[in-house]
């Protein structure tokens, strides 16, 4: 953390001067985040509050302690498998803005910009906006014992998370990380807590739920499958980093060293997180508990219990800004691009933030919130999150024969792209063959509508679009105080 | 530190600098040339100042840099817009806040699940057989958990199944920790317990701590007067000579003859409260209480959601073993021999029996604090004076079981609007203020409902206990209104009369009425099973148990019957009248309930300004759903009840002349605009 404050310091004291003494600086998104931050952003947003309150999807599946423990680390390697990958994209094409600039590269316009039609209009704003719910949720139930905390206080408080958590990254990169760093770090010290308890408990030897640890396994290739499919979802957001590439310092030797460090770190946290609640849980109890780490807690911590759902309740609302600090970054890439409004695109002046990209994911994000239940749109368009990285990874296939000559500073073995390609195609093929719903054509439907608007406005750029978008961009740039990224001047 | 850190940054920069020249830059640059053109060039400014010169003529313009921009973002419409909108956010994001918190803070307590909806009481024995021995078991439970879901019921209660040597199953426990063979083994149990939580119910269990049975290891060790086992139970010397005992005083055993038995073996006499295999456990003894809350721990944990304290009153008995007063203080004393012959003063509900029932409590409390997961406690008082029942409820300050189980209905044998009035009125009047209320129309120890009132009645009282304020409590076979079997050929030897309310539960067509596949069952099916059944009932919409499922399903949707206030209006011989209303709801039900042979009610005569016809919600009478009934002469049938709803602004409650017929357990308002409950009322 001390890495952070210095900088922090130092970039307080630049901004001061470029205000007050009007110095020419640079405008345009500052390298302000290094190693440390990077590995921060990965495990805050892959852990979020799943692991706290629902690691069951797995279990469930396997019915046996033993192979549910084998297939959280066999999820945490294949996670890897896929973020090595990025890797490689992320030092070949040093650009922000995740799959987008990658599937650009690959495949050209069009599918890089289905894809950030999807991911911006659905995808990033719902995921935010469930987090924010559940944060929400979280926070409400300890009031309402014995019930569900009604819809309106729920929605009053992730509003008002959403709101607070698009100002905050919208006022300064600084400051947006550093809440990262500190959610990151309650995150980590709440899972500390609990692996060193089951640890601690392992070793009095409770350890009767791992006698027979494979006993009344399911063997079927089916509910293996699906217990991968929902122990990778645990992992999902392993690609955060490259969201934001061209923010990192020095991304070559940040980049994969966080990747490397950031996802074994998750998968052992999961597994030993699994382990530690089964020292006080038989499956059962897990599968039917409303909260585990809360459980947990009861059984393990108490009098200090309540330790868990505060430190629940920060680790969420940290994904929560995760995901608006990274998305954002999508949003302004996509502008950049002018695959979306070009004011999207531009920083403050003052504050070198994205600001409209923020605020933009913020405003969706909160409309999302309002309507009632937004879980079944999520859960609908989930598969659509993996269409887009087996596209990108076979992206990386392509370019490999395509781009021979772009330089590679790091090289995955072929066979790595080849297989998270294969395990995508069966991750999007697999729900859909096993409960085939009609809302799956409504969402393929809704991603090639976009295909309507880039015609429109991106391909063809219509004079008369212009005419409206041109006034609309001049006044948002002056109300905001937003200009086109510079180059820096060197 | 300070200069390692410049040293990285310098080096990100440089290594930037060599690969900035990709290819979607000058994408960009193209791009931005289009979107802005006759813009100046835009590429990179390093000349200082927004106040430069060349720039002072210029218009504002899409995608302008910052030395344009600066000239104008400060005029004041974009200036005083902007800084309006970021404290706008700042204070929505207060504001929202705020409002969490104000609408927490002015929630009402909302329902545990053991109020939220019915308590369903099944007889292991009785339900279903899955393996063809005859008797009920708890895997057969587990298999009709689908059919308990239809019901809408939250809570299943199954009556004791420990392993116990009496036939009837009910009393005189073995082993505490261990399932009766003939229900299954503690695997069974617990796939049981996993089933009912995967649906979302609740499982609360019997547990009677007053005695064991003789054959019991404590017992054993007990008569042998080995070590802490020795004063488990309650030992008195008395004389014994050629067969006949002279016990310590005259107290009697609920089943009659003296509560004392001579025991060979340690040359005493022992106490029973029931029967002679059934000791009672000494209360007095540290060491037992410490027993008893290790079997609660035990089944806590694995998961048990809450008991059923059974025969809790004779918990305690008084030390100084004087003899209890006669009745009829003129009968000669050794011909009293019937249990109700004396004042059970000295063997009932002795001082300090309330702390061991609260010290059941305190064990529960500490299995309570994961959410969701509270324990409930009831305790079974039979047989007492209201006043005494309502002590189970615990002090303001002191909690105690959340509420014992209320039979006054079931001990109702003719039926009669004002015996039913005074069963509501003298709960409701003697209940401490802010608990909850229960309803139960008979259970295994009383005789079944159909053949106490007759079968015209099934669905009057059905609908009775879901729209009185509280937790209806169901016994199974209630909701198709089965009853008594007729006592003959019965081969059970103990106690005729307390098995006739426990026959199999009536499934089907098929033979043994769907309850079990084998030749022979425990208790002879009744025989009108080819009417009263589940399988004919679910499809006649005409049914008990088609009404039973509208009415849990109203019980479950409507704020009115789960948190509304009570409101009697009036009762006479055959009719009961009451509301249910809740501020903020302008709808209000009232309930006619004709318990007498056909009568005609006069609603405008109970209640002024109500309007002339009203809509019949629900109705025993299942032609009448939906139709309206005029209020000034409603033609009720023997055993008829209608839910009737209307809209009204003015709440009974309020108006003086009602004030006190009104109840609430726990008051609480709706607000239609938020649709939350809220306690500013």
């Amino acid at each position: 953390m001390e890495e952070t404050s210095l900088r922090n310091r130092r970039e307080d004291e630049r901004s001061v001067q470029s205000i007050q003494s009007k110095e020419p600086k640079t405008t345009s998104l500052q390298k302000e985040v290094g190693l440390l931050s990077g590995i921060c952003i990965i495990v805050g947003t892959i852990i979020g509050s799943g692991i706290f309150i629902s690691p069951k999807s797995v279990l469930s599946n396997t019915e046996a302690v033993g192979p549910c423990l084998i297939i959280w680390a066999a999820c945490g390697v294949l996670a890897t498998l896929g973020a090595l990958c990025f890797a490689e994209l992320g030092t070949m094409i040093t650009k922000s803005g995740g799959e987008y600039p990658y599937l650009m590269e690959a495949f050209g316009p069009i599918p890089a910009y289905l894809f950030s039609w999807t991911s911006l209009f659905v995808i990033k704003p719902t995921s935010f906006a469930i987090i924010c719910l559940s944060f929400s949720e979280y926070v409400c139930t300890p009031f309402y014992s014995g019930c569900k905390p009604p819809e309106v206080v729920v929605k009053c408080l992730a509003a008002a998370a959403i709101l607070l958590i698009t100002t905050v990254n919208s006022l300064s990169v600084r400051l947006g990380s550093y809440v990262q760093n500190v959610f990151t770090a309650a995150k980590l010290v709440i899972v500390a807590i609990i692996i060193i308890s089951g640890l601690v408990l392992l070793a009095q030897g409770n350890t009767r739920n791992f006698e027979n640890s494979f006993e009344g396994t399911q063997l079927s290739v089916g509910a293996i499958s699906l217990a991968f499919y929902n122990g990778l979802w645990a992992y999902d957001g392993w690609n955060q980093l490259n969201y934001i590439t061209e923010e990192l310092r020095n991304p070559f030797r940040n980049l994969p060293l966080a990747i490397i460090i950031g996802i074994p770190l998750v998968t052992g946290c999961y597994i030993l997180m699994n382990v530690a609640y089964f020292t006080v849980m038989t499956p059962t109890e897990l599968l039917q508990s409303q909260a585990v780490a809360v459980t947990f807690g009861d059984r393990v911590l108490y009098p200090a219990s309540w330790v868990v759902p505060l430190f629940v309740a920060f680790s969420t609302i940290g994904a929560a800004n995760g995901t608006c600090f990274t998305a954002g970054r999508l949003v302004y890439v996509a502008g950049r691009e002018g695959h979306m409004l070009k004011v999207l695109s531009y920083i403050s002046v003052k504050r070198l933030t994205p600001a409209p990209a923020i605020i933009f994911y913020g405003i969706i994000a909160t409309i999302y919130i309002i309507p009632g239940d937004i879980n079944s749109l999520v859960n609908y368009f989930s598969f659509a999150a993996w269409l887009f990285y087996g596209l990108t990874i076979l992206g990386l296939v392509v370019m490999r024969f395509t781009k021979k000559d772009l330089e590679r500073p790091i090289k995955v073995p072929i066979f790595i792209p080849i297989l998270v390609t294969l395990i995508s195609v069966f991750l999007v093929v697999a729900p859909i063959v096993s409960q085939p719903a009609l809302e799956y054509l409504y969402c393929v439907l809704f991603i090639l509508s976009g295909l309507i608007f880039y015609f429109l406005f991106v391909h063809y750029k219509f004079g008369w679009a212009q005419k409206i978008s041109r006034p609309v961009t001049m006044h948002l740039q002056m109300l905001m105080e937003v200009v086109p990224p510079e180059e820096t001047p060197e | 530190m300070a200069e390692d850190k410049g040293k990285r940054d310098s080096i990100g920069m440089s290594l930037r600098g060599c690969q900035t020249n990709n290819g979607f830059v000058q994408n960009e640059d193209i791009l931005e040339k289009e979107l802005a053109p006759g813009s100046p060039p835009d590429s990179v400014v390093t000349i200082a100042g927004p106040a430069e010169p060349t720039l002072q003529g210029a218009r504002p313009y899409a995608g302008m840099p910052k030395e344009v921009l600066f000239q104008f973002s400060h005029q004041a419409r974009y200036r005083v817009p902007r800084e309006v909108l970021f404290w706008l956010t700042v204070a929505s994001v207060l504001v929202l806040t705020a409002a969490t918190i104000a609408i927490i803070a002015v929630s009402p307590k909302c329902l545990d699940w053991w109020q939220a909806g019915p308590m369903y009481q099944i007889y292991p024995r009785s339900f279903k057989d899955s393996d063809q021995d005859g008797n009920g078991d708890l895997r057969g439970i587990q298999e009709k958990l689908d059919y308990i879901t239809t019901l809408n019921i939250k809570t299943i209660w199954i009556t004791s199944f420990y392993k116990s040597s009496l036939k009837d199953f009910r009393h005189g426990v073995e082993d505490f920790r261990e399932i009766d063979p003939m229900f299954g083994t503690m695997e069974d149990f617990e796939n049981l317990l996993a089933a009912i939580h995967d649906k979302g119910l609740k499982l609360i269990i019997d547990f009677i701590p007053n005695h064991t049975s003789d054959k019991h290891a404590w017992f054993q060790l007990s008569r042998n007067r080995t070590g802490k086992y020795t004063d488990y139970y309650i030992w008195h010397d008395c004389t014994h000579e050629n067969g006949t005992t002279i016990p310590p005083n005259n107290w009697l055993s609920v089943y009659g003859n003296s509560s004392w038995h001579f025991d060979e073996v340690r040359n005493q006499c022992y106490f029973h409260q029931f029967l002679r295999e059934q000791p009672d456990l000494n209360f007095y003894n540290l060491d037992v209480q410490e027993e008893i809350k290790e079997i609660i721990q035990f089944w806590l944990t694995k998961g048990v959601d809450g008991f059923s304290f059974d025969a809790v009153k004779f918990l305690l008995e008084a030390e100084h073993l004087r003899d209890e007063t006669q009745v009829n203080k003129t009968q000669i004393p050794d011909t009293v021999t019937q249990y109700w012959e004396l004042y059970h003063d000295f063997t009932t509900t002795q001082v300090g029996m309330h702390d061991i029932v609260r010290s059941f409590r305190q064990t529960m409390d500490e299995y309570s604090r994961e959410p969701g997961r509270y324990r409930f406690m009831g305790t079974e008082a039979y047989g007492e004076s209201t006043d005494r029942t309502m002590m189970y409820y615990g002090l303001p300050f002191i909690q105690e079981a959340d509420f014992p189980f209320n039979k006054y209905f079931s001990e109702l044998n003719t039926p009669s609007g004002n015996s039913v009035f005074e069963v509501i009125t003298s709960w409701m009047e003697n209940m401490p203020e802010g608990k909850w209320p229960n309803w139960m129309i008979g259970g295994p120890d009383s005789a079944r409902l159909t053949s106490r009132f007759g079968e015209e009645y099934v669905n009057i009282m059905n609908m009775l206990v879901f729209t009185l304020p509280g937790t209806p409590i169901t016994y199974y076979g209630e909701e198709i209104g089965m009853r008594n079997i007729l006592a003959t050929n019965l081969n059970e030897s103990y106690d005729v009369n307390t098995l006739l309310s426990k026959s199999p539960m009536q499934w089907d067509n098929s033979s043994n009425a769907g309850f079990s596949e084998a030749s022979h069952t425990w208790l002879p099916i009744n025989s009108d099973y080819h009417t009263v059944n589940v399988d004919v009932q679910k499809t006649d919409s005409r049914s008990a148990l088609k009404l039973y499922q509208e009415l849990s399903l109203l019980h479950a949707n409507e704020l009115l019957l789960s948190r509304g206030w009570f409101c009697y209006l009036q009762n006479d011989s055959h009719s009961v009248v009451y509301t249910r209303e809740l501020d903020g709801i302008d709808r209000v039900f009232l309930v006619v309930l004709n318990f007498g042979e056909s009568t005609v009610v006069n609603l405008e005569e109970m209640i002024s300004n109500i309007p002339r016809r009203m809509r019949i919600r629900l109705s025993t009478n299942s032609a009448y759903k939906g139709s309206e009934v005029d209020t000034d002469a409603i033609l009720l049938d023997k055993g008829e009840g209608l839910i009737l709803e209307y809209n009204r602004k003015n709440l009974l409650h309020h108006q003086t002349a009602f004030r006190d017929r009104c109840f609430v357990s726990n008051r609480a308002c709706y607000s239609s605009v938020l649709n939350i409950l809220h306690s500013l009322c």
